[in-house]
């Protein structure tokens, strides 16, 4: 009997995300064990105990799921447990906490492709906004921005201090350049787009981010994403099923709403676990590998 | 449609072993269902639940396996969980907390082979050392050792909780028939001097017997050490090492290592998972049925 594979989902979290669950079933993954509540200390034991129980052919139909909800810990889990295996016992990883990796990569892979096809334009020539800017997917969003050449800057409406905070943190861990900011009246927000050609909104779900009033002071605009699937969008004028529609203000502008990005996070999540499954080398799978699948998707 | 093999993994720990994971689910069991955080008190609850959702036919494809970190709760809860089935509601239970029974009956059963093999002797009488042997390791492998008749002083860095971890020994996994003595890592050096056979358990990365123990260990024939991260415990012995002779000893004693322990522990507790798959009654499998298993492996590879 050929042997089973199995994922075992390590997450920080007292639970598993039933997404992440599905996703994986989906895939073709015969079990699924669920690890909740693993500190960044347990993981080179759980990672050791993974790799020393099965024979060869056993191991490549293992792999490891890193969830949770902060990126800076899934990057230093996927750090642990490369480090906790050698040759031959090494299985494939793929960090995807609160799914923001796969999210933020189908994001940014969606604006590229708007910006080539209706503004003639790459990534590297573009100033770039995040509004939501501080939690995961939005700070995926931002490294993954920032090293494709865009100019980015991650904004946070309650604290300049967050913002900065978590622009360094990435830029040491991520070598990407973000900068700051801080935007929570309309008028900040107004003053801050003012010069931005790319606006990212990855805020917390059912919360107007931009009013159409605001998004008039975007005069520089050339594509909106926006990820909340919850009425109302998070930027007005994007429905959720948008997949390129003309923002009414600025001109020329496009949006592009969350449902339409969530089909493409959906085929890259795929995908990176379908690697894991069957590649037959190990992988080791986050943000950067996200988008380039995402990019080769859209 | 043929009802699904289940395993029901319970745990003390936050969360269960990947290694047992794996070693289960490559067993044959077909579904393997974590419960972590499970305290004493709750076993019986979770096994009746076990028990009274399956007919006495799909009984058969369904047992209990018991992980954690401690060797007294885990066979605790087999006991609790063997009283809590009556016939025909019963299924088969494991415990194998930490994987320290089947790594202990998989030492055990090679340091048996070597004492054969290089010396015509069995564990009968002889003077043993169980190095570090305040672990779940250590003390299933006193208590085996013990009960096949060796001579056996758990050696640790305090006294007092050698003493504990000796009399726990002999009065709850011996049932008050054997005499299993303890001893303090400041006497290694006096005790080797006529310890007969050795076996390494304690923690990662510590040497127990350095080269001037060895040398003097005069009686020494066998040394097993559990630890695969170097340094190892004892001086000169390889995790590799499967019955080569340990350089610098004066009586040609000869060392297993944490690998050649390991292989078989690996077998071990597979077939135990097995048995709880192929056989018609339940069983109710700890370190003593771990022993057994080893001991047939052994012998089939020799």
């Amino acid at each position: 009997m050929p042997k089973r594979s199995i994922l075992h989902m390590f997450d920080p979290m007292p639970n598993n995300s039933p997404f992440d669950i599905n996703m994986a079933l989906d895939t073709g993954f015969d079990v699924l064990m669920p690890y909740s509540n693993v500190k960044l200390e347990s993981i080179h034991g759980l990672t050791q105990d993974a790799i020393f129980s099965r024979s060869p052919s056993g191991i490549k139909r293992t792999s490891l799921f890193i969830g949770g909800r902060d990126m800076g810990l899934a990057m230093d889990m996927m750090n642990a447990a490369k480090q906790a295996m050698f040759p031959p016992f090494q299985i494939s990883v793929l960090a995807d906490p609160s799914g923001a990796f796969t999210t933020a990569a189908a994001l940014v892979a969606c604006v590229e492709k708007q910006l080539k096809e209706k503004h003639n334009k790459e990534l590297k020539d573009c100033k770039a906004l995040v509004f939501g800017g501080t939690g995961p997917v939005g700070i995926a969003t931002g490294v993954i921005a920032s090293l494709a050449g865009a100019d980015t800057c991650l904004v946070d409406h309650m604290s300049i201090d967050t913002a900065n905070d978590a622009a360094k943190e990435y830029n040491r861990r991520c070598q990407s350049t973000l900068s700051g900011a801080m935007a929570g009246s309309d008028e900040e927000k107004s003053a801050l787009i003012a010069e931005a050609e790319i606006i990212f909104c990855t805020a917390k779900a059912g919360i107007q981010v931009l009013s159409a009033d605001v998004l008039a002071h975007a005069k520089q605009l050339k594509v909106a994403g926006d990820v909340n699937a919850v009425p109302p969008a998070g930027i007005a004028g994007i429905g959720s099923n948008d997949a390129s529609i003309a923002l009414a203000s600025p001109v020329g502008a496009i949006g592009i709403g969350a449902l339409a990005i969530g089909n493409i996070k959906y085929k890259v999540q795929h995908k990176l676990l379908e690697l894991c499954l069957s590649s037959e080398k190990p992988v080791y799978l986050d943000f950067r590998e996200a988008f380039s699948e995402a990019q080769k998707i859209v | 449609m043929e009802k699904s093999f289940i395993l029901h993994m319970l745990t003390t720990a936050k969360n269960l072993s990947p290694f047992d994971v794996n070693m289960a689910l490559d067993a044959g069991w077909v579904s393997a269902v974590p419960y972590t955080n499970v305290e004493a008190s709750e076993v019986k609850d979770l096994v009746q639940d076990v028990i009274f959702s399956r007919s006495a036919k799909a009984l058969k494809r369904t047992a209990i396996f018991i992980g954690g970190r401690d060797t007294k709760q885990a066979t605790d809860m087999l006991k609790t969980a063997k009283n809590a089935m009556f016939s025909p509601f019963e299924v088969s239970v494991f415990a194998d907390p930490s994987g320290a029974f089947t790594t202990a009956a998989g030492m055990v059963a090679a340091v048996e082979s070597e004492l054969d093999k290089k010396f015509n002797a069995t564990l009968k009488g002889k003077t043993l050392l169980a190095l570090g042997g305040t672990g779940p390791v250590g003390q299933a492998s006193a208590v085996l050792a013990a009960q096949a008749g060796a001579n056996v002083r758990i050696i640790g860095r305090q006294l007092d909780k050698a003493q504990r971890i000796a009399d726990l020994c002999n009065d709850e996994f011996g049932e008050g028939k054997i005499n299993i003595q303890a001893g303090t890592n400041a006497d290694i050096a006096d005790y080797i001097k006529t310890a007969e056979v050795v076996f390494a358990t304690g923690a990662a990365g510590i040497e127990l017997l350095n080269a001037e123990h060895i040398a003097s260990a005069a009686q020494l024939k066998v040394a097993a050490d559990i630890n695969a991260v170097p340094p190892s415990g004892i001086v000169g012995l390889d995790a590799f090492d499967n019955g080569k002779e340990i350089a610098g000893n004066p009586n040609g004693a000869v060392g297993l290592g944490a690998l050649a322990i390991g292989n078989i522990k690996y077998k071990t507790q597979s077939q135990l998972l097995k048995q709880m798959i192929d056989n018609d009654k339940p069983v109710y499998l700890h370190f003593e049925h771990a022993f057994e298993v080893a001991r047939q492996i052994v012998k089939s590879t020799k």
